[in-house]
């Protein structure tokens, strides 16, 4: 045993080594973000890799709201609608994962199949039609429609929370349904307690939705009043042709303090995701 | 046995939001004045002010007036997704006139004489005839009147720095390039656009022009009235993409090229005006286009000469003061104020002749340069081949002495330019 | 409880009772019959209602349906209102969606109409069998007990065909009719010509030679994107997640959390990033410049230009993104592989180490075929998933990437379009709806045999089953 430690002892720095190596390729742009975002150039630095001169005048900026940054107000709306978006997005998940892991009824494998085929269908595709059907409902320009796009056809993404309820024993579900409990008793208070990890991890990653998207919230938030932005949205048109050298540096520091509770969520959630992935996909 | 009722309830649900959903757009007070302006970002106070100034001078009318943001040269694609959601009254550049009455986006002013006549008792020949005559022209389409000018400095010419380059040398690209290699710099021009490529082919007597169904006419694969060839100017450009001192820059990334130092001359516009100040310090000039030889001659470059421009959408609820507005934003005071605060050189003749908007480097600059610019009639087809040309030529893709290679590269650009629109 | 007989539409034609019969018409009538009332009322309510809907809204456009409408907008200006007073025009785009959104209506309305006629047959039969006749109230029960799954679905379906099927639908109407640059709504109309759309796209005359040439290249590189982006993050996730999860590791969680925080900045932010990052004047290149890497490759021919063309130039580009893409995509895949990989069977590598296996022989041998027996058919969903990445494509290359194929351009098109940022531009910045929408079908046919492949593998291998 002691012979092997000491062949080991190189190999495991060198194997550090590497992994360091990688992680380090992983964030240099991630660190030139955070550089940038402390220079007090306005534009673009492209001579040097580190500012010539730190300070924190642009973050103080974005706080500051003037006609083409509102930072705090975006904040605001997106975290309305990612709040909103979480919520009925969770729903339609579990519920549909339920329905289609738990019951049985005669449209199930149909339904599954259209399900998973409409699911990869491209968003963008479809982009002009929601817009006219979102205008016929007076919903653009209108967070209600901009949830609506993002959450209406989120059933369609049931498919991990459903390998991870087909994990659930049946002989549960069924010993229950014997006792007389009814459906949505075994949903609510069997099945739900019993799968923490998949449900934190849809939640996250329904919240994280509308921090992510610029092409929805571009479309439907056409007025042009900064205020209604989203983050995504704000931050996209400060690279504007005409802004982006006055905008760079803000734009770098808004992406960072958007990271940050983004970051935070994604740690907590692949914990889940790897506990939901592995419960479900996995066993079988 | 009720399987579908909760679906169908649902559906009645939203058969009800339907219903109401398109009676109830006149619910709106009648009396308030809703109307939705854009205009570029940096514009926002100096709009702001204006509109305020606006409601002033019709203290009976009750106006909501928003004011949202979007870039003079992006507009027109915002507008055309959806003309009915566009605001009432926007800002664009005048290369998207043509695409825009095309889709019949813009009010045609003319239509509007009641409105001028009553409340600015000036009728619209007069408003017209108060701006420099090829800005009206260059707002004018099939003989309608589209757009107030609000702005004439929408072109390009040449920055220098003059501790590198003598007002002498500024006056040719061979003297250009020359004063920069000897200095070590560069000299830099967006090659890649149609907007700055076309330039070279106006000025030795090309042109470009739209025809009735929006498509665009375009004869540089031939021979120009003067007697040059495409292939000749193609060889020309080439010819200065290919020195060591010359700098092809991207589209967009003029601003950025300027300020890192790079290069001590450059073809652009007074919205580089500041960075050009900063980075060339106490050497900043500016000064109309270079010539450039062609067949053995210095031919002068010829810009894309354009204006902007406030348009008043046709869809426009309030369509009358929306129309007034625009008007007001563009009027002579106004564009003075604009000029004050912007630093942008205006179209409106009186605001023109100050002695403050005479005295500034970079619009004396654009001045000399309307000498020599055309103003460029052109439909959406135009824009990628032509950028893609112009990319060719800058990367050295061409090779000079192949001019059936170059004639049959110019062939399948005019192909494309004048494709019918589709 | 529930009744369990099947009955068929035609049966309960022919042997339903007057009530039956009646409820053709009036629907609440077999309810009202076996005094079902509030279902009655609901019933009637409903069908009340789509009568409403059909005379005041659908009929306004499903007579213009044949045509997308003929009168075009006229306008005159009141200078009392300030207002322009307009006719009553026609918008093409309205009546296809409304005409479209008619018929799905109609056609919920056809199936609930033929559901309840069975349905009042099957409380006949009932009734002449002297069963028992469900009160609303146990009817409202059941939707928490053996119909749960419908109280579970409505809302999910419902959001999915108003947000997803009628958007498809319209898209499918869209590809036979002229609706591009020339006919735009509110001002233009446009009407259908047929199959003109699809004959353009597959080599019809003209100028649509380029078109059909520009579909090529660009399904070309699409595929190849797919399969390089797929299999690059994939192997490249399981070799990272083996590496962090080696023994070997120091600090694992630590170093798992820096790969995580690089795709927790959100894409448009880091990939715009990237791109001004390794743009003709960005840093990188400046970088290079300096330490006359520059230099070196233009010495031996690779680069023209006085930059590297990272994001520039064919070939570079495609290189570039699919390593930008690994960047980000492979700690995505290290998640999804270390979860898999907890799972590995370790007696069989540990059996396999005693017998003198090396590492990679481990690997291929064991860990491989483990991963792609539980990730396969994720695998192929992946790909198709990379068909439509709209986001790396077009936040890397939108404004940056000058196509120099002269045919590409002419069909607004660039050698580094995936289909999807190909249409985009096409509705965005041109306009042309008609083509788009037929790109947009070929889109969704590839990827619906794909996935297909994919599923029915997915359910044949019914790992459902094993726990059920």
């Amino acid at each position: 045993m002691k012979k092997i430690k000491e062949n080991r002892t190189s190999t495991i720095v060198l194997h550090n080594i590497l992994i360091g190596v990688l992680a380090f390729i992983w964030l240099v742009p991630i660190i030139w973000l955070l550089c940038t975002s402390f220079s007090t150039y306005d534009g673009m630095n492209t001579s040097t890799f580190f500012p010539e001169q730190w300070s924190i005048s642009h973050y103080v900026r974005l706080f500051q709201p003037d006609s083409v940054a509102q930072f705090p107000r975006w904040f605001l709306n997106t975290f309305v609608i990612a709040c909103a978006n979480c919520v009925i997005s969770t729903l339609f998940i579990l519920m549909v994962a339920y329905a289609t892991s738990v019951m049985r009824f005669p449209m199930r494998k149909p339904l599954m199949n259209m399900a998973v085929i409409l699911n990869l269908f491209p968003g963008m595709l479809a982009m002009i039609a929601v817009y006219f059907t979102l205008k016929t409902f007076n919903l653009t320009n209108n967070y209600l429609g901009l949830i609506l796009v993002y959450s209406a056809s989120s059933g369609l993404g049931y498919l991990i929370a459903k390998g991870f309820f087909d994990t659930v024993p049946r002989a549960l579900c069924e010993s229950a349904r014997i006792d007389g409990c009814s459906e949505a008793r075994i949903f609510f208070q069997m099945i739900l307690p019993l799968s923490r990890p998949i449900v934190v991890y849809t939640v996250i990653s329904s919240f994280l939705v509308p921090w992510m998207d610029f092409v929805y919230a571009k479309m439907i938030l056409n007025a042009g009043i900064s205020s209604q932005y989203t983050v995504a949205v704000g931050l996209y048109r400060m690279l504007d042709k005409s802004l982006i050298n006055t905008y760079f540096t803000q734009f770098c520091a808004g992406g960072v303090l958007v990271s940050i509770p983004i970051s935070a969520l994604f740690v907590i959630m692949q914990k889940f995701y790897v506990e939901g992935v592995t419960g479900g996909a996995v066993k079988g | 046995m009720k399987r579908k009722q909760v679906r169908s309830a649902a559906l009645v649900l939203a058969m009800a939001a339907a219903l109401t959903g398109c009676g109830s757009a006149e619910d709106a007070p009648s009396d308030v004045v809703s109307i939705r302006v854009w205009g570029a970002e940096e514009d926002q106070t100096l709009l702001a002010e204006l509109i305020d100034g606006f409601e002033a001078e019709h203290p009976d009318v009750n106006f909501d007036i928003q004011l949202g943001v979007e870039s003079e040269s992006t507009a027109k694609d915002t507008i055309l997704t959806d003309v009915e959601a566009a605001a009432d009254v926007f800002a664009f550049a005048s290369d998207q006139i043509y695409d825009l009455v095309n889709a019949d986006a813009l009010a045609n002013l003319a239509d509007y004489e009641a409105a001028y006549e009553r409340y600015l008792n000036e009728p619209l020949a007069d408003i017209k005839a108060a701006n420099s005559e090829s800005s009206v022209e260059a707002a004018t389409v099939n003989d309608c009147f589209y757009a107030f000018p609000m702005a004439g400095d929408n072109s390009y010419f040449l920055f220098y720095d003059s501790n590198v380059i003598s007002e002498e040398q500024a006056q040719s690209w061979d003297g250009i390039l020359e004063a920069a290699q000897a200095a070590g710099n560069k000299a830099g021009m967006v090659f890649s656009s149609g907007w700055y490529n076309a330039s070279f082919f106006y000025g030795a007597g090309f042109t470009t022009d739209l025809n009735e169904d929006g498509t665009t006419a375009i004869d540089w694969n031939g021979t120009s009235p003067e007697g040059y060839t495409g292939v000749q100017v193609v060889q020309s450009m080439l010819d200065i993409a290919g020195h060591p001192a010359f700098m092809s820059i991207a589209d967009g990334d003029t601003s950025n090229q300027i300020a890192s130092g790079n290069v001590c001359a450059i073809v652009s516009g007074s919205w580089d005006a500041g960075a050009a100040q900063e980075a060339f310090g106490d050497g900043y000039a500016a000064t109309k286009l270079p010539t450039y030889t062609l067949d053995g001659e210095q031919i002068q470059m010829n810009s894309a000469f354009g204006y902007k421009f406030i348009g008043v959408n046709n869809y426009s609820e309030n369509i009358g003061w929306s129309v007034l507005l625009a008007e007001y934003l563009t009027n002579e005071s106004s564009q003075i104020t604009r000029f004050e605060e912007r630093q942008i050189g205006p179209t409106n003749l009186k605001a023109v002749a100050t002695d403050e908007v005479q005295a500034n480097y970079a619009i004396a600059a654009v001045i000399a340069q309307s000498e020599f610019g055309t103003i460029q009639k052109v439909g959406g087809k135009y824009w990628d081949p032509a950028q893609t040309f112009g990319e060719l030529i800058a990367q050295g893709t061409l090779d000079r002495n192949d001019e059936a290679g170059i004639q049959s590269t110019l062939d399948s650009f005019v192909e494309g330019v004048t494709a019918p629109i589709e | 409880m529930e009744d369990q007989r099947k009955v068929s539409f035609a049966e309960a034609l022919t042997k339903g009772d007057l009530f039956v019969k009646l409820s053709l018409l009036w629907m609440g009538a077999g309810y009202a019959r076996r005094k079902q009332y509030v279902k009655a009322a609901i019933m009637t309510v409903l069908e009340l209602a789509v009568i409403l809907f059909t005379v005041n809204f659908a009929m306004q456009y499903i007579p213009k349906f044949g045509t997308l409408g003929t009168v075009s907008p006229v306008r005159s200006f009141n200078v009392d209102t300030m207002k322009n007073e307009f006719n009553d025009y026609d918008n093409s785009f309205q009546i296809l969606l409304f005409s479209l959104f008619s018929f799905v209506v109609w056609a919920a309305f056809v199936a609930v109409w033929v559901k309840n006629i069975m349905d009042v047959y099957r409380l006949q039969l009932m009734e002449e069998a002297g069963e028992h006749i469900n009160s609303f109230k146990e009817d409202l029960v059941s939707f928490k007990e053996e119909k749960f799954h419908i109280t579970l679905l409505t809302l999910p379906v419902l959001g999915v065909v108003v947000f997803t099927v009628i958007p498809i639908l319209l898209l499918i109407l869209v590809a036979f009719t002229n609706y591009d640059q020339n006919h735009m709504p509110p001002s233009g109309l446009f009407n259908w010509v047929g199959f003109n759309n699809f004959i353009s796209l597959f080599g019809g005359g003209g100028l649509t030679v380029s078109f059909g040439y520009a579909f090529v290249r660009v399904l070309g590189w699409t595929l190849v994107w797919s399969f390089f982006a797929t299999i690059t993050t994939y192997v490249g996730g399981i070799l990272l997640s083996l590496l962090l999860n080696s023994k070997k590791t120091r600090l694992p969680k630590l170093w798992r959390t820096l790969f995580i925080a690089t795709i927790a900045v959100p894409q448009f932010v880091s990939l715009l990033l990237v791109r001004n990052f390794f743009s003709n004047g960005g840093i990188v290149n400046t970088i290079c410049a300096n330490i006359g890497l520059t230099g070196f490759l233009q010495k031996i021919g690779l680069v023209s230009t006085s930059y590297i063309p990272f994001l520039s130039a064919p070939g570079w580009a495609h290189v570039m993104i699919i390593l930008i893409n690994i960047w980000i995509g492979v700690p995505y895949q290290m998640l999804i592989a270390t979860g898999v990989l907890m799972n590995l069977p370790t007696e069989q590598v540990e059996s396999a180490k005693v017998d003198g296996a090396k590492p990679f022989q481990i690997f291929r041998k064991i860990t491989m075929p483990y991963m792609l027996f539980v990730t396969g058919s994720a695998l192929v969903t992946d790909f198709v998933k990379n068909i439509n990445n709209f986001n790396v494509i077009y936040l890397l290359t939108e404004n940056v990437y000058t196509t120099t194929n002269q045919v590409m351009a002419n069909s607004q098109a660039k050698e580094v379009d995936l289909l999807v940022t190909w249409l985009f531009r096409l509705t965005q910045d041109y306009y042309n709806y008609k083509m788009a929408s037929v790109i947009g079908i070929v889109v969704f046919v590839i990827c619906a045999v794909f996935t297909l492949i994919a599923f029915n593998r997915m359910i044949r291998g019914d790992k459902e089953g094993t726990y059920q």
